[in-house]
Parts: structure tokens; sequence; C-alpha cells
């Protein structure tokens, strides 16, 4: 099966006008990952109904090349104008923006684009490899792996915000509380809405980012005045490009880390790429020679975020192999579509669906290569974004990106939300407490307290006791012991290293 | 509720034959078909391919609009707000909501008032184990010595509330392990071992059974639906022989009658279409066409039937 499935979904695709959709999937991804507040989850459900009349293999190559193109296209905002254009990127900021405050916009660009690439590839060649096994390791993670990692993410926290843990610890506890409000997933009961019935399903995720992200940057832009770069003209060349497309070979630790924890996320339903390119920057940061170098402009702190945010595309195609289960909010799309062509996915999906999925496969493994390239092609005019007056930078942004937080579910409460995290983003950015650690605590908060509330279920109340029992549940336990302990040896070692430097 | 199911279908037979003389539907204003859930799941996917047979025959323009949000509510309230002239219809999730009126749970509109057009989808319900599991029979399941695992979504997801009302009527403790993130995860509990059984719409468990994975042990119907598999009424549990999980359209309170007929007709021609019936066969769709009529008949004797069991459901809540 495998190798003529994909030879043929290679031939189908090259021939007649297929790639046509495929492209217009790319450039629809690029466009709505460029602007912040709509990503791939938004085009995907607006293209939906246009699908309707489409063969299902053309509309693969239309979701395929969403898929591959979006986060890509975000990391351009991210690496411009210090906001991630989607969710995924919210990482890539740290060091992305300050290498263009430094000039080097291009290498960073160069960076997240080839990164995003290799990272997109590396995952899709996972999924293949383990495609075979892909039923083992979906049955091997039940909801006891899934706390397990939600606490393994949520320590990564602590480690995350070197140099100001306090501040760090208030984001991600505030972002924990705001994950408790709304109907408990368990009993139902309604927890912390104060009456309101906008607060019934919790504190939607996506509204929040764009606010804390998109909007308290517009917010802090324009009280600053002037251009991004700082500069009235472009008098500096975009140089360094190259320097940021072979960036990635050179550090081939950090690209394979960065897809590995990306395509393992991706396999979890619930968790998805915002985690995973969180994950992979925190553990590339921490096991750096200099951890410091972080947040200044590190092109490893680039190429860790952008490779995991494309390779977890991979990997949440992992439980839609398997048995039809969706691994993210975009396989969830991919699976509808199959669904109004008349098709039922479910555990033999591999068998009555294998053009679709190959198809699917395809097109976001060309997707992903041709969206770098087209994007590195427009580098140079695309930087100048960062030379015009923020007071027109601002109005256009903040505009298309309450559309996009309303156009995602058609309620107006969710631009209230999404303004009131815009203020709430600007006071955290003016006393300077991590963004990201809130929504990473958000995210995890939810999947931690649920599957925890499961597992007792399952083990009668015993937890900790059926998790010991179970071989992957004790490997994350000595990961989350390890990252704990982590610190704590390095910092025992510099103090012995700086003794014998001063003994000598 | 069974009787009213094959009057239902004898009402569908009737329907058939006047259906060429309708009146022109007036064109001026598009239609909007609300779903109460976001895109890609059952009930969207019902409405986007009734839409265009819709738009066809009618003449007119039919938008799906996606109003998610508690749990199935939020889309109920738009369309209770909504002017009753036909040109704003929705999809309900019925027994769900009937349940939750039942409990007294606010859901922001009188379920009661809704203007019934038509019953287009209902899925009958299974309960399956391992495919190598020991447990044979219902008896085996109760036999275990403990409370019966169960996987879920929610407890107030249909089926969670099937299973709850079913097993305190076969006289069996449960333990309903709930916060699965789809019905297909909750099939996968099972393989995982992490659940004893499942109960689910046959439609989604054939899937699974096909595969070789899971074994239904029992169907919840008074007639054979899968072969070799015994029914709630021979195993002696005709009580829990009527539940199914019904896709139902509605109106605003007050539609003018004249409305209701034209569009219940339209939606009975749709889906008594060959391409209607072949779609549903492919995604395993359960259709139980019923006109308005044969629909508000349902819906009072759904309303009644869970009425006797709201302290039941209500005590499973906490």
């Amino acid at each position: 099966m495998g190798f003529d499935s994909l030879y043929e979904a290679v031939f189908l695709i090259l021939h007649g006008g297929s790639l046509l959709f495929l492209m217009a999937g790319i450039v629809m991804g690029m466009l709505f990952g460029v602007i912040p507040g709509l990503g791939s989850t938004t085009a995907l459900a607006l293209l939906i109904p246009v699908t309707y009349t489409l063969s299902p293999l053309d509309a693969m190559y239309l979701a395929g090349g969403v898929m591959g193109a979006a986060s890509f296209g975000g990391s351009i905002t991210a690496i411009l104008l210090n906001t991630p254009g989607t969710a995924p990127n919210a990482a890539t900021v740290f060091d992305g923006y300050p290498m263009a405050l430094q000039g080097r916009a291009g290498a960073a660009i160069g960076a997240a684009a080839s990164s995003s690439s290799l990272g997109g590839l590396l995952g899709l060649f996972t999924l293949l490899a383990f495609m075979p096994f892909a039923r083992q390791i979906v049955l091997s993670f039940g909801p006891s792996e899934f706390f397990l990692l939600a606490v393994l993410g949520l320590t990564a926290i602590a480690i995350s915000v070197r140099g100001k843990l306090l501040r760090g610890l208030i984001a991600g506890l505030l972002g924990l509380m705001l994950a408790f409000i709304g109907a408990d997933v368990i009993t139902g009961q309604l927890r912390y809405t104060g009456g309101i019935d906008y607060l019934w399903d919790g504190i939607p995720l996506v509204p929040t980012l764009t606010g804390l992200f998109a909007i308290s940057q517009m917010i802090e832009l324009s009280l600053k005045g002037g251009t991004v770069s700082g500069k009235d003209s472009p008098t500096m060349k975009v140089t360094g490009v190259w320097e940021g497309i072979i960036a990635p070979i050179k550090h081939w630790d950090v690209l394979l880390r960065g897809s590995l924890i990306g395509t393992l996320i991706g396999a979890v339903p619930g968790l998805g790429g915002t985690v995973a390119a969180f994950l992979s920057y925190s553990s590339t940061a921490q096991s750096d020679k200099d951890p410091d170098s972080f947040g200044k402009g590190n092109i490893r702190g680039v190429i860790a975020p952008e490779s995991a945010n494309n390779a977890k595309d991979g990997g949440s195609l992992i439980p839609t192999v398997a048995f039809g289960i969706p691994g993210s909010a975009e396989t969830a799309i991919f699976l509808a579509i199959l669904v109004l062509h008349g098709m039922s996915p479910g555990p033999q999906i591999l068998i009555e669906n294998e053009q679709e999925i190959y198809g699917l496969i395809v097109a976001m493994t060309i997707s992903c290569v041709l969206a770098s390239v087209i994007g590195l092609l427009l580098t140079r005019w695309i930087v100048l974004i960062t030379f015009i007056n923020v007071r027109i930078i601002v109005p256009i942004v903040v505009s298309v990106a309450l559309t996009g937080v309303y156009v995602l579910e058609g309620r107006m409460a969710d631009v209230v939300l999404t303004i009131v995290m815009g203020l709430i983003g600007y006071v955290m950015i003016r006393f300077d407490y991590p963004r990201l650690t809130l929504v990473i605590a958000l995210v995890l908060g939810e999947t931690a307290e649920r599957s925890y509330h499961m597992v007792s279920m399952i083990s009668d109340g015993s937890a900790f006791g059926f998790m010991l029992g179970r071989p992957i549940s004790i490997v994350l336990i000595l990961c989350i012991i390890g990252t704990f302990l982590l610190p704590l040896i390095r910092g025992s070692l510099a103090r012995r290293r700086k003794a014998r430097s001063i003994n000598t | 509720m069974k009787r009213n199911l094959k009057m239902g279908l004898a009402a569908f037979a009737l329907g058939l034959a006047p259906m060429a003389a309708l009146a022109e539907w007036p064109t001026d204003k598009p239609i909007t078909f609300v779903i109460p859930y976001g895109p890609g799941g059952g009930f969207d996917t019902i409405v986007r391919v009734l839409a265009p047979e819709l738009e066809a025959r009618l003449g007119t323009v039919v938008t799906p609009e996606n109003i998610p949000g508690a749990s199935g509510t939020r889309g109920g309230q738009a369309v209770a707000r909504a002017e009753p002239d036909g040109y704003t219809i929705g999809i309900y999730n019925i027994p769900g909501l009937t349940v939750s009126q039942a409990t007294d749970t606010d859901i922001g509109f009188d379920l009661g008032a809704v203007s019934w057009i038509a019953n287009i989808a209902s899925d009958r319900y299974a309960i399956a184990v391992k495919a190598d599991s020991p447990i044979t029979s219902v008896k085996d399941l109760c036999d275990l010595g403990r409370p019966i695992r169960l996987s879920d979504t929610g407890t107030d997801s249909t089926s969670s509330i099937t299973a709850v009302i079913s097993f305190s009527i076969i006289g069996c403790d449960i333990q309903n392990v709930t916060g699965y993130t789809g019905s297909n995860e909750t099939m996968i509990a099972v393989l995982r071992d992490e659940v004893d059984a499942t109960l689910k719409p046959i439609n989604s468990l054939k899937k699974y059974v096909e595969s070789g994975d899971l074994r239904m042990i029992v169907t919840l119907s008074d007639e054979t639906l899968v072969e070799n598999v015994p029914t709630s009424t021979e195993i002696g549990y005709p009580e829990i022989s009527g539940f199914a999980i019904n896709r139902v359209v509605g109106g605003p309170p007050n539609m003018p009658a004249e409305i209701v007929k034209q569009l219940s007709d339209t939606l009975m021609e749709i889906t008594a279409s060959d391409s209607f019936v072949a779609w549903a066969e492919g995604s395993s769709t359960g259709l139980l066409p019923l006109d308005s009529a044969a629909t508000s008949a349902l819906m009072g004797e759904l309303s009644a039937f869970y009425k006797n069991y709201a302290p039941i459901l209500l005590q499973s809540r906490n």
C-alpha cells in the first residue's frame, strides 16, 4: 500500500487543475497567517461550504495548502511587528522581534522559513514512518499520559521565565484561574461565570490570544508612535536572508528537537501548536550553553518554535490515520470535509479513504515548502512594513483582527473579550509580565483538570498508583522530575566552576 | 414514543403523494439555517447537505449559520428571537434539549413553543464492549461485582442520559467516566481498557465493529437492527427500547401554518430523494423523516417521558 498510494497522490496532484487548488490554499493560508486574529482554523472553517462543490481530492489540496502555509505566514508578523500572526507563533516573537530590531529581520525570516519547511517535512516523514504503528501510539496515550504531559508543560513555565520567576508564576496562576471558568467538564456545574451565559463554555482561546498579543501590542505601538523599526526610510538593506536559511542546518540539534516535540505534542488532542512551540522554545533555551542569550535575538530561539509548530501538523494526523479522530482543530475540519462528501471516517479510514489521506499529506508537504519559497521571494517588500508609520498599521491590524475574531463564531462577546484581554495584555507589557505563560496555563489547565478527573474515575480514586502502572506515564513522571532538577544541577555546576576558577 | 415512530412513518408515506403541488416560495430574502454547534459535527453536516437541496427546490438562497455555545442553546435562542416568517429556521438536538427542560435547566427559550417543521434523522443506541472481552451480555456487565465503567463526553450528553436512565431501569450501578473529547474517544477508551463498555449510537459503533475492535452486546430497540445482536426488548427491558437521538428542524414560535407546511413538505421531498438517501447511507446516518404534525407529537411524548426520569438525572449529576 504505502508507497504506491504516495506515488499516486504525487502524480494526481501534478495532474490537471489540482495544483490550482493547492496554490489557492497556500495563498489563503499565508494571508490568514500573516493577519493577527485570523489563522488556519478560520480559513478552513470559511472554506467548508466552498468545498461542497469540489471533488473530495481537490478539497484536500485546498485544505492541505492552508494547513502547510498559515504558520509560516504568522511568523512574519511575529518577527516584524512583535505580534504573532497565529497562536503557535507566540514563542517566535521572543527572539524574532529583537532580531528585527537589530536589523536582522532578513535572517530571522529566512530562519523561520527554512525551519518551518524542514520542521513540516520532518513531521510528515515521522508520520509516514510511524503510520503502521499509529494505532498502538494512540492506544498507549490515555488520560493518564495527557495529564502528565500537561503537568510537564506547566513545569516548563517555571524554567521558561528565568530571571522573573515570580512574575512568571503570577501570570501562570492567572492563566490557571481563567482555565477554571465555565462549566466543569466532568460534572457540568457552572463555576465563576457570574451569571454570564457567554462564560459557560469557558474563556475561548482565540479572542484571548488575539487580545493579549495583537491588541496589546497595537496599544503599545500607537503610544510609542513613529515606525516599528524606529527609522523613517528604508535605508538599511535586508541582509542575511541566506544566513537565516542555512541556520537550521547549522543548528540541526534545535531543528530535530523542535520537530520531535512538535510531532509528539501534535499527536495529543487538545494541546496544539502553541504548546508545542512553547515547549520547544523553553527546552532549547534551557539546555543551551548560554541560556541568557535567549530573548535578545538568538537565531536558535526562532528555529525552535518554528520547526515545532509546523511539525505538529504531521503529528496531529497520527490519531486521524489511526482511528479517524482529530488531533487538532485543523484535522477536525479535514474530517468534516470528508463527512460532507458522504464518507464516514472511522478506524478504517486508512483503507477506505486512503486516497484522501495521502492527497492531504502530499498537499501539506508541497505547501510547507512552497509557502516558504513564496515568503522568501517577497521578504524584501514585506520588511518594508516596519518602516510604515504605526498610525497607518495600528488601525488596519486592530480592525482586521477584531473582524477575524467575530467571524470565527459570530459572537459579539468574543470581540469584547478580545478588547478586555488587549488591555490586560498592555498592562502586562508595561509591568513586564510574560503573556505567553498565561496562555499556556490557560490551555494546559483545562487538559490537566479534565484528565486528572478521568484518571481518578477510571482508577476508583487511586490515580497515582494507576499512573505508576503505565510505562509511558513513568517516563513522563521522570521528565517532570528532571525539569525541576535541571536548574538546580546547572546552578550547582556553575557554582563549582566558579569556585574552581577563583581557587586557581 | 414507539407508537409515534410508526405513526410518523405512516405520515411520511402519505406525505410523498402531494409533494408536487407546492406554492411558489418568495425569493426576496435568503433563509438562515441556524446550526447550534461549530462546523464539522453531525448537525453541521446534515444542514450543509440539506441547504443546497432546499435552495434548488425553493429557488432562494439558504445560508447555514453556526451559532455554537452553551451546549447548543445559544443557537436555539437565536432562532427563538427571530421573526416567525420562515426566513430563520434551525436544527435542534433532541432529546438533549428536552432533558435540559425536564431537569429545569435554563436553556434561554421555551422548547415547547418552537414551531416544529420536520424530523430528519434518528440514530438508535447499542451497548458495545471490546471485541475480545469475556463479557457477552448485559448480565455479565452487571455481574462484574463493582459499578460498570462507561465512557462519555459529558453528563449532559444524550448518550450519557440514556445510559443513566437505562441502567437505572435494568438495576445495575454504573460509574460514568465523562470528559472524553468526542464520541470516537469514548470508543477508543474501551479499546484502552479504561472502561468496561460504552453506550453509543449504532452508526458510530458500527465503524468500530467492522474494524474488529468492538462487539455490540445489545441494541436499544424492539426490532433486530444488527444481525446476531439481541434487542433490549428480547432480553426483557422493553422500557429502554425507545431511546434515540433525533436531528429536528424547527422555527421561531407562532410560525404561520402554511409556511411550516411548505418547508415541511420540501424537507420530506428532500429526505426521500435518491441523492439524500445515498448520502445518508454513505455517512451511516439513520434517516427518520417525520412531517411537522408527527414531529410535534413526538416532541410532546419525549417531553413527558423525560419528565418522569428527571429525579434520576438530577441525582446522577451530583
